[in-house]
């Protein structure tokens, strides 16, 4: 599938609002050639330092995400009103030889359809329902009237809906709790204390408390797989000896750029300036690398258990 | 059920073929350089006539006005704005014309000046995610729009000559990938995701747009193959999308073309067994379009793991012995080499940092670990959800022997989302979340895939592909915001531009006048790059 990855969402512009709000002031420093590669050339793939996304990049997934799957949720079209009346209609007369969900049965998939799929407000579909199709077995419903047909074509448009799906984002309607609480809540509350080193940066009574509801379970999982945030600082040796430290806005070859404690951007040719930088997520990171799933869904129910 | 996919339409009238080939013999004449490929295995130059320069698909231009010691004065020549959200199309150069793409829309541009000559808009239905080019043939232009049909336009003047439905847009299907010219037939593939549906490679006549033949990426019942589906109705509707453009050996006559995931997504419970021709490097004979051998990247994929990457054609020694060969670095993130004539399985190496598979088949063929599987309460697999790489072009340098790819490592979520029923709701039939993912640039020794030089990319994932050069230059983008020259032998920097965003295509160069460019889109900008006239 092609478009998980060229989505537009996956990569929104790499825009940060602090730097548009602020004028550079970067300091001048004479050019010099180019640093030298940044990886580990022993690797047979080496593990390399991942670096997490960028704070703009991150939030604008997110924010994507949550609205995309809250947007999936509260424009789920079963919940429309001709559809719910459709699909009564549909269970009464239709769903004996269809299928409940019109996928099929003994009669064909009325999902995969090209007559249903070409349908526009019940042009094709009320004339075959009126008028059967003797010569396949399908009988006819002459009894039922225009507002029914109606009905049933928008609850067969809507069941093409919500069987198809472009992207990766779930189920329309969400996943469903019950099955994604798998875990040992005892177990996980031991890991998030002992092994996971999770209680060295949080606490279930202060920054976690009701954390559950906070979000939904499945970005409260991805949540705390890796936060979706950019929380990397840097301190910037400058030739002069000075030091000055901020929120990292841009690191690569060619400039380091933060936002200082003052609050100004400020940038620097990479190669001019001594870099270090410190992210508060590489716990989270190292921790990716040695989870066993089990960990991860005993982790979740402890979560889980903090409303 | 299918039975509108394979209906055609307005295919120009008998009638007017003949007066058709009087103006084509015309346009002919005025456009000499009618480019049918003939390049392989010598290397495009001057022009680049098709989506990948050459058959090849190395991506390797024989130009050298542009080299290692003067490209650090590489400079802005001209930019064409498209106004559209991103530009994947690589632009063919024919005769000093450009021809691109976006969805719905197809230019020809002054390849000196950035003039535009002229513009076709042809607004419609399906999806719009991308467009990666066009074909050129005998002065015609031939793309594939978002509602699933192939276009044959004048190249003098972006006049319709026919329009042809490959499949029905209302099942999902689009084009998204360029057409391939091969003996006479514009062959191309169909993309489409949203719905469980099978997926085909259609070869048309280049003058009248008639199907020649079409190949399903699925074996029909009774096919060996067909022993690798649970059921006729799983098999029937398994995808297998072909949405990216395929390459050619005109000495052995066989056409590669890589194959997409199958569906349903990664529901895979529902599809039990290796799902045969999904996920797949495919030699087909392009006369009739019988596969003649095929080699499954990733059997039984859950992940979503397109082996559409371009199947890259080389002649080079393997294990001291001379031998032709196919090279693609897949999105399951492993490297495969393989003998082109017959499929052998040479080499399978992970290129990034993977553990969805427990090991490797006596074919060369990862094994999928069902643990690592989308499961109802989540699965964490390293690698990104994206795969470790994409349709991001790579390119093989035969002056340094290596294989260039823009790579991605990170970790993904997978949950498998099934309905009371026990069967996926939906065509995905669960979901991913992406948790973190960073880019690199790999040179990859193709006789061991071990990484000879790298080069950190910068957080995130992009879109850019790889040009190399005889002037001894890779030109790539990253995904900090920079578009790159570097020495192909050790990834040193040799120049650097910021092009305001990431590079959204792949790079490509032509000479016209004695004067070489390098064509370098970002979002919907193309920028024409080359040296000083002075």
């Amino acid at each position: 599938m092609e478009s998980w990855f060229g989505r537009g969402w996956l990569q929104p512009p790499r825009k940060n609002s602090d730097v548009d709000v602020f004028f550079a002031t970067a300091e001048s420093l004479p050019h010099t050639p180019n640093p030298p590669l940044e990886c580990n050339m022993n690797r047979e793939p080496q593990p390399r330092p991942h670096r997490p996304l960028t704070h703009s990049l991150c939030l604008t997934f997110l924010l994507a995400l949550s609205l995309s799957a809250a947007a999936r949720a509260q424009s789920n079209p079963m919940d429309k009103e001709d559809v719910k009346r459709g699909n009564d209609t549909f269970q009464q007369s239709c769903a004996i030889c269809h299928g409940t969900g019109a996928r099929g049965g003994s009669g064909v998939s009325l999902v995969d359809s090209s007559l249903v799929r070409h349908d526009v407000n019940g042009n094709l579909i009320a004339p075959v329902v009126q008028e059967g199709r003797p010569d396949k077995g399908m009988p006819a419903f002459p009894t039922l009237t225009a507002s029914q047909l109606s009905d049933i074509a928008a609850f067969l448009h809507a069941r093409i809906v919500v069987t198809s799906s472009v992207e990766s984002h779930g189920p329309v309607g969400g996943y469903q709790l019950k099955r994604l609480l798998t875990g040992n809540i005892e177990a996980g509350k031991q890991f998030f204390n002992g092994e996971g080193k999770c209680a060295t940066c949080h606490s279930p009574q202060k920054d976690l408390a009701g954390i559950a509801n906070k979000y939904s379970p499945v970005e409260l999982e991805s949540r705390f797989l890796y936060p979706p945030v950019d929380l990397r600082t840097a301190t910037i040796s400058l030739p002069s000896n000075q030091k000055v430290s901020g929120r990292l806005v841009h690191l690569d070859a060619f400039y380091i750029a933060i936002v200082d404690e003052a609050g100004w951007y400020r940038s620097w040719p990479t190669h001019a300036v001594k870099v270090e930088v410190e992210d508060p997520l590489s716990g989270h990171l190292e921790l990716l690398s040695k989870y066993k799933d089990k960990d991860i869904h005993d982790v979740f129910s402890y979560l889980e258990t903090l409303k | 059920m299918f039975s509108r996919i394979w209906k055609h339409s307005s295919r120009p009238a008998l009638a007017a073929a003949p007066l058709l080939a009087v103006l084509l013999a015309a346009t002919a004449c005025a456009h000499a350089q009618s480019p049918q490929p003939k390049s392989f295995p010598s290397p495009v130059s001057d022009s680049w006539p098709t989506f990948n320069g050459d058959y090849s698909g190395r991506r390797y231009s024989a130009l050298t006005q542009i080299n290692k010691d003067n490209v650090k004065s590489l400079q802005l020549t001209w930019a064409f704005q498209t106004h559209a959200p991103k530009l994947k199309s690589t632009p063919l150069e024919v005769g000093g014309i450009l021809y691109f793409t976006v969805p719905d829309i197809t230019w020809a541009v002054d390849a000196k000046t950035g003039q535009k000559i002229w513009e076709f808009r042809r607004p419609s239905e399906g999806d719009h995610l991308g467009q990666r080019g066009v074909a050129y043939y005998n002065g015609r232009v031939y793309f594939g729009t978002p509602d699933a049909h192939i276009i044959c336009l004048d190249a003098r003047n972006g006049k319709k000559l026919w329009d042809v439905e490959i499949a029905d847009v209302k099942f999902g299907y689009y084009i998204s990938g360029a057409p391939l010219i091969v003996k006479d037939r514009v062959i191309i593939g169909t993309s489409g995701d949203e719905t469980d549906i099978p997926h085909f490679l259609e070869a048309l006549d280049w003058e009248t747009g008639k199907t020649i033949w079409k190949t399903s990426a699925l074996p029909k019942p009774g096919d060996p193959a067909a022993s690798t589906w649970p059921n006729e109705k799983s098999m029937a509707r398994g995808g297998g999308s072909l949405w990216m453009t395929g390459t050619y050996d005109p000495d052995l006559n066989l056409l590669y073309w890589g194959s997409g995931n199958p569906h349903p997504v990664l529901a895979g419970i529902v599809r039990a067994g290796d799902n045969l021709y999904t996920d797949c490097i495919l030699a087909l004979n392009p006369d009739t379009g019988a596969i003649v051998w095929s080699f499954q990247a990733s059997p039984h994929d859950t992940h979503d793991w397109d082996a559409i990457e371009t199947p890259v054609l080389f002649d080079a020694d393997f294990n001291g012995k001379p031998r032709k060969l196919l090279a693609q670095a897949s999105r399951n993130g492993y490297f495969f080499v393989l003998d082109r004539q017959t499929g052998e399985n040479l080499l399978t190496t992970p290129f990034v940092k993977i553990n969805f598979a427990k090991g490797i088949d006596a074919k060369g063929r990862p094994i999928p670990n069902p643990a690592k599987e989308p499961q109802p309460d989540g699965a964490l697999v390293e690698g990104t959800a994206n795969g470790g790489t994409n349709w991001m072009s790579p390119s093989f340098d035969p002056q340094t022997k290596l294989f260039y790819v823009n790579a991605q490592e990170g970790y993904g979520f997978w949950y498998l989302a099934l309905g009371e029923d026990n069967l996926p709701a939906d065509h995905q039939g669960g979901g991913s979340v992406s948790l973190v993912s960073t880019s690199v640039l790999l040179a990859l020794d193709y006789q061991t895939g071990k990484v000879v030089w790298c080069r950190e990319s910068g957080p995130g994932i992009g879109n850019a592909g790889i040009l190399t050069t005889a002037g001894h230059v890779l030109f790539t983008g990253d995904v900090s915001g920079n578009l790159l020259a570097l020495d192909p032998s050790t990834g040193a920097v040799l120049w650097h531009s910021r092009g305001g965003a990431n590079m959204s295509n792949a790079p490509m160069t032509y000479q016209i006048d004695g004067h070489q460019y390098v064509l370098t889109g970002v979002d919907g900008v193309l920028y024409a790059w080359s040296l000083p006239s002075d």
